[in-house]
């Protein structure tokens, strides 16, 4: 994919409230298909980037690309753009339907239908004249999630967007990420503190700490640095990797630094490969079975297990 | 602007807000009504060319349909958070201010005319027409007439000082987060500022008390105190349109400039 296809990009981000620091040069890129994950702690400066993003909170340096466009007056581009950042905010008195309606008639989206569409997407279509303020926070949640997807986005924002939904609604509202960003391309960047349930969806991740991206890694990539292997410490890891291509014929390992042999394979059966190493004169310093999912590899890339 | 001021509408004629206050002022004109049936059942009786140019003293009230249209207009979007769904769709923030400020000032024009029609309906229902003049006075007026035109020179003198009372109502709805902050700070501006003005003028004297008197004599509230006197004085009506147009751009000035600036949450 080449840089042309990015929907949204920054570079040097910074946001400063005060004396403090929300946002300390952040590079990010969010390509066009992406279902972009962006992981960080509580205050790690997830919803200040989105913000940014949809005009509600001016960047205090560096530069934001959305859809190829930069500067000051992005509006265009945000009008291809659906947002739900933090709680969803509508008219308490107005039903679900007369608070997309009014939004609808303010953004001139032709059709009433587009109003009904949403409401089935959601799942929010007998809701009858319940006002918005009786809402349940699942409710809620649907109802941000329709009017962002109202005008058929291409970049849909969300900020921890399951919160509050019941485990039915969350599998749902997986489903209708998936079914936008395959069938209609729709580029999403969410946030959310449900790292299991981000895993299942994300394609690529930005991992914040302090205001930074610390790492941007795609899913693929992501899946190889988590999947189980055997971490094998040895006393030469060049050897050892001959050893276990020689007799155990396998070469799913990686020779790291500190030699260290992390191994793929007979992972149901380690015995195999240490005695195959101790037969060899390869002395077996360590050796244990690893294996990281989504929040144990941010722990270990923030370098600790406060919460996420 | 026309989506933008036909979705306020759509959400103001749904809010019960916008009836019971106009209900509220209804009522407070059907007790005056009452007020003169009750008298001109028990004394002489007060006829509608006396009666409906009391509205020329009711000035404040006019300011205070400002306040009132602009916060049912605003509808609390900070509190409520509603202006991220409009700010992040990509919709200007002059766009949001102007149009929120052409609805509320289209709103209060309806208040204005639901009032005066209530009102003046009523007077001319429950009390006495005046009886013609006599035949070889055809150049004066009937005192009804006489008096619709003190109201209506009374109406196109208040117009663009309410809609400066109206831009003020704005500005502040617009940069202050609270509701009743914003409502204090109008309060202030339109009722209180006129009054210390005065108090601050007299203490100071000599120049500096000339130039405070001067300028409370540009405040909206005060220029339309003058509108009883000033029937057929032109220069008075001009100089009524300057200053609340020169208000208006004011305060849209400076309402669209914080705005612009302002993080919405």
């Amino acid at each position: 994919m080449t840089e042309n296809t990015a929907v949204m990009a920054t570079y040097g981000l910074q946001k400063a409230y005060g004396s403090c620091q929300a946002l300390d040069g952040v590079n990010m890129l969010v390509r066009r298909g992406d279902i972009y994950g962006l992981v960080g702690r509580n205050g790690a400066g997830k919803t200040t980037i989105m913000r940014m993003i949809s005009g509600q909170s001016q960047p205090t340096g560096g530069e934001m690309e959305l859809f190829g466009a930069s500067g000051k007056n992005m509006r265009p581009q945000r009008q291809r753009t659906g947002t739900m950042i933090e709680i969803p905010s509508f008219s308490p008195f107005l039903t679900a339907r007369e608070n997309l309606e009014y939004y609808r008639l303010q953004r001139g989206i032709p059709g009433k239908g587009a109003v009904d569409e949403v409401l089935e997407l959601v799942d929010l279509t007998d809701t009858g004249k319940k006002k918005f303020k009786a809402f349940s926070l699942g409710m809620k949640q649907r109802l941000g999630l329709a009017l962002a997807l109202m005008n058929h986005p291409d970049f849909l924002i969300l900020d921890e967007p399951i919160n509050g939904l019941d485990p039915e609604g969350v599998a749902e509202f997986r489903q209708i990420l998936r079914r936008l960003n395959q069938e209609r391309q729709t580029t999403i960047l969410i946030s959310s503190h449900i790292l299991s349930e981000l895993s299942s969806i994300a394609t690529r991740y930005g991992f914040m700490e302090q205001g930074k991206i610390i790492e941007e890694i795609s899913a693929e990539a992501l899946h190889d640095k988590c999947r189980t292997c055997l971490r094998l410490e040895v006393d030469d890891a060049a050897r050892a990797a001959a050893v276990l291509q020689t007799q155990l014929g396998t070469d799913k390992f990686e020779v790291l630094p500190g030699n260290v042999v992390q191994l793929y394979d007979c992972l149901d059966d380690p015995k195999r490969a240490s005695y195959a190493l101790a037969q060899n004169g390869v002395a077996l310093l360590a050796m244990e079975q690893k294996g990281a999912d989504l929040e144990a590899y941010f722990l270990n890339l923030i370098g600790g297990g406060r919460n996420v | 602007m026309f989506n933008y001021i036909r979705a306020e509408f759509y959400k103001l004629v749904r809010r019960k807000y916008t009836y019971i206050a106009l209900g509220f002022f209804l009522l407070l004109e059907g007790l005056l009504v009452a007020c003169y049936a009750f008298h001109n059942a028990h004394s002489n009786p007060t006829p509608f060319g006396g009666a409906i140019p009391i509205v020329v003293e009711m000035g404040a009230v006019g300011f205070c349909i400002c306040l009132l249209t602009a916060d049912i207009v605003f509808a609390g979007q900070y509190k409520n958070s509603t202006l991220k769904n409009e700010v992040s769709f990509g919709l200007s923030r002059t766009r949001i201010y102007l149009g929120k400020l052409i609805a509320q000032t289209l709103l209060s024009i309806l208040y204005l005319v639901a009032m005066m029609g209530f009102f003046l309906g009523a007077c001319a229902i429950v009390l006495p027409i005046d009886p013609p003049l006599a035949p070889d006075e055809p150049l004066y007026y009937t005192l009804a007439e006489n008096a619709l035109i003190i109201v209506g020179w009374f109406l196109a003198a208040g117009l663009p000082l309410w809609i400066a009372g109206q831009a003020a109502a704005c500005t502040c709805q617009f940069l202050i987060n609270g509701d009743m902050a914003a409502s204090f700070v109008y309060v202030g501006i339109v009722f209180v500022l006129e009054p210390i003005l005065q108090i601050a003028g007299a203490l100071t004297g000599g120049r500096v008390g000339d130039v405070l008197f001067k300028i409370c004599a540009y405040l909206p509230g005060p220029l339309l105190d003058s509108a009883k006197s000033t029937v057929g004085d032109w220069s008075y009506m001009g100089q009524t349109w300057i200053v609340g147009l020169f208000w208006l751009a004011v305060c849209t000035a400076v309402g669209l400039y914080g705005f612009n600036r302002k993080e919405i949450k």
